[in-house]
């Protein structure tokens, strides 16, 4: 037995939180070549159909590009600080990749292993996300590389599997999905089934471990040339969490806000000195994929990567992490004894 | 055919030690256009692709450090990449000599066709030292050019703002107009000033305003209007429009196109007794 809903069953839904005064974002047209999940103003906005994946991802409502932590007055010798952070509003995210709710408990490990972060923790409690498990994909997808799946129910409080005709069935992971759908159900005997995903592009262990034994191969210099080092790929992420902190004000006072921010500018690694440790794009670029493959997953014994293709999507050079993962599989397999090798420094 | 014709020529700079690299478009993965190759032996030139998905404007390759490094280049270069090279050339930053320009006579690129495109003026370099085919399928009026904009100038002052404040909201910093761009070449972008921080590097609404009216400013007189920066907004942002309301009042007010004439003397930089100046209020 399985339980069903409608689309109009589910734009019901969205219009009863919006008219809570809660927020529902999704997937909705900004304009005729762009998709994005933002937030809707109308139930009818969701686009839940029209695109592989949304341009950017869902990491903007726990981690805004930019959050004001708290304001500060200048008062004499004091400072006074003023939260005016209000507790954020109950959200529901409808029509979430499954490759984007995959990153939620990512980012719960970062945010809350040795410091942690009320401000992401308030925005990601107040949280509920209904994910929608992909009927296709395109050429940049690669969630099976990375042990993920069409179907996935990692981060999801509920799945939502496309039976056709506009009807989708309902799978709750946690309370919070059975409460979001409690009552809103129809019991069926049909079960929805998602095409397998794309074909394995990369064995994500293989790469993990040449990526440690090739710190110097050549093929980082090669495949970060086509690289003009913007932070498109960062900032479609839904696992890149980097941020920066800023004051913004004059003398007598301001906000402190917390920036995104991307490995792949120089700016993010220049000391005050001037010197800057990662010099060119390939050492940038370099890290980026250690952070993913190697940095992160031996903390955490996890990837810092769910495979949704987006840093494919948009880059404009026409790279992304899938032909450099691809790229450096090749030239481990080609080159295995280049652990030695005297290689410059990219 | 074209390609196989651009591919001998590059095999012989190559060999003839002409070049050391060849920066061309290669085959990107499937579902992408095409990306920047760059090719240092003469058996790599099978590599090079010539077809309309060469999007990208090449040129924005010759600011990079790890470029140059490679030693003198070729580049191929459409008409209106080329207007960015000329333009670096009349600001002095690259040495034409330096640079082996192959142009492509140019169908228009993009699917669907791109804005530009359709009211292309240019369509086959001219200052290039080699250029490849012929156009085929010449561009609509060129009288075209400025429908997009007037229909938006159309709006109120009103409706513009709150399109703009729309727009904006969605910019998110990731400066990948600015790395695209060929003429964005400062060192240190003013937005990554930060002793004092000038513009907000914050992607709020007043720092994404700050930004992209900043760097429309800075390009006005020199976007050669490839389009590279409205392409390669990962959140759809009509860029176009800014730069083409400054490519629109310099080319009315001071008869300057940018990147058409390698003689002339950088508008910003230079001062004619005729220059308009009703405007100043």
């Amino acid at each position: 037995m399985s339980q069903t809903i409608s689309l109009a069953g589910i734009r019901q839904l969205i219009g009863q939180w919006l008219g809570q005064g809660k927020r529902v974002a999704g997937p909705i047209r900004v304009n005729a070549d762009t998709i994005l999940y933002q937030n809707l103003t109308s139930a009818e906005a969701l686009l839940l159909d029209g695109c592989v994946h949304p341009g950017n991802s869902i990491k903007e409502f726990v981690m805004p590009p930019h959050e004001k932590l708290y304001e500060y007055v200048v008062k004499g010798r004091d400072v006074e600080l003023r939260n005016q952070e209000a507790f954020p509003p109950e959200r529901l995210i409808l029509g979430g990749r499954p490759c984007d709710a995959a990153a939620l408990p990512i980012l719960d490990h970062i945010f809350n292993w040795d410091f942690v972060d009320a401000a992401y923790n308030q925005r990601r409690q107040a949280l509920t996300i209904v994910s929608l498990a992909c009927t296709r994909q395109d050429d940049a997808c690669f969630c099976t590389s990375v042990g993920l799946a069409p179907d996935a129910v990692q981060g999801s409080d509920a799945l939502l599997v496309p039976l056709g005709n506009d009807e989708y069935e309902v799978r709750c992971q946690t309370p919070k999905g059975e409460a979001l759908f409690a009552g809103k159900c129809t019991p069926s005997d049909r079960q929805g089934s998602v095409p397998a995903g794309p074909a394995k592009q990369f064995d994500a262990k293989q790469v993990e471990a040449l990526i440690t034994s090739q710190f110097e191969a050549p093929v980082w210099r090669e495949q970060a040339l086509a690289c003009l080092g913007c932070g498109a790929c960062a900032y479609g992420c839904p696992t890149c969490h980097c941020f920066d902190i800023v004051d913004e004000g004059h003398a007598g006072g301001g906000i402190r806000a917390r920036n995104w921010d991307a490995c792949q500018f120089p700016l993010f690694t220049l000391h005050a000195s001037g010197h800057n440790p990662r010099q060119g794009q390939a050492s940038r670029q370099r890290q980026r994929v250690y952070h993913k493959f190697h940095i992160y997953p031996e903390k955490f014994k996890e990837y810092l990567c769910t495979g949704c293709g987006n840093c494919v999507r948009r880059c404009p050079a026409g790279l992304g992490l899938l032909s450099v993962l691809t790229a450096i599989q090749q030239a481990g397999a080609a080159a295995p004894a280049a652990k030695g090798e005297e290689a410059k420094q990219p | 055919m074209l390609e196989q014709k651009l591919r001998q020529t590059c095999r012989e700079l190559l060999a003839n030690g002409t070049v050391k690299v060849i920066i061309g478009y290669g085959a990107a993965p499937a579902g992408q256009a095409t990306r920047a190759v760059f090719i240092t032996t003469p058996e790599g030139v099978e590599q090079l692709v010539w077809n309309d998905r060469c999007e990208a404007n090449l040129v924005a390759y010759l600011k990079r450090p790890e470029v140059r490094a490679l030693g003198k280049p070729a580049i191929v270069v459409k008409a209106c990449d080329e207007r960015a090279l000329v333009v670096l050339q009349q600001e002095a930053q690259l040495e034409r000599a330096n640079v082996f320009v192959i142009g492509m006579a140019c169908d228009g690129i993009g699917a669907p066709r791109e804005a530009k495109c359709r009211s292309c003026e240019d369509q086959v370099p001219r200052f290039c030292d080699v250029v490849l085919g012929e156009v085929t399928k010449p561009a609509d009026a060129a009288s075209a050019r400025w429908d997009e904009l007037a229909e938006f100038m159309k709006k109120s002052p009103e409706e513009r703002m709150a399109y703009w404040q729309q727009e904006l909201a969605r910019c998110v910093k990731c400066y990948a107009c600015r790395q695209v761009c060929p003429l964005c070449y400062c060192q240190r972008c003013i937005v990554d000033k930060n002793r004092p921080t000038v513009i907000s590097t914050s992607p709020s609404l007043k720092g994404n305003f700050a930004w992209h009216v900043t760097r429309a400013f800075h390009l006005a007189a020199r976007c050669a209007g490839c389009d590279a920066c409205t392409r390669a907004c990962p959140v759809g942002i009509n860029l176009r429009l800014l730069n083409q309301s400054m490519a629109k009042a310099t080319e009315e007010n001071f008869q300057c196109r940018p990147g058409t004439d390698p003689q002339a003397q950088p508008l910003i930089g230079n001062y004619a007794t005729g220059d308009k100046e009703e405007f100043i209020r």
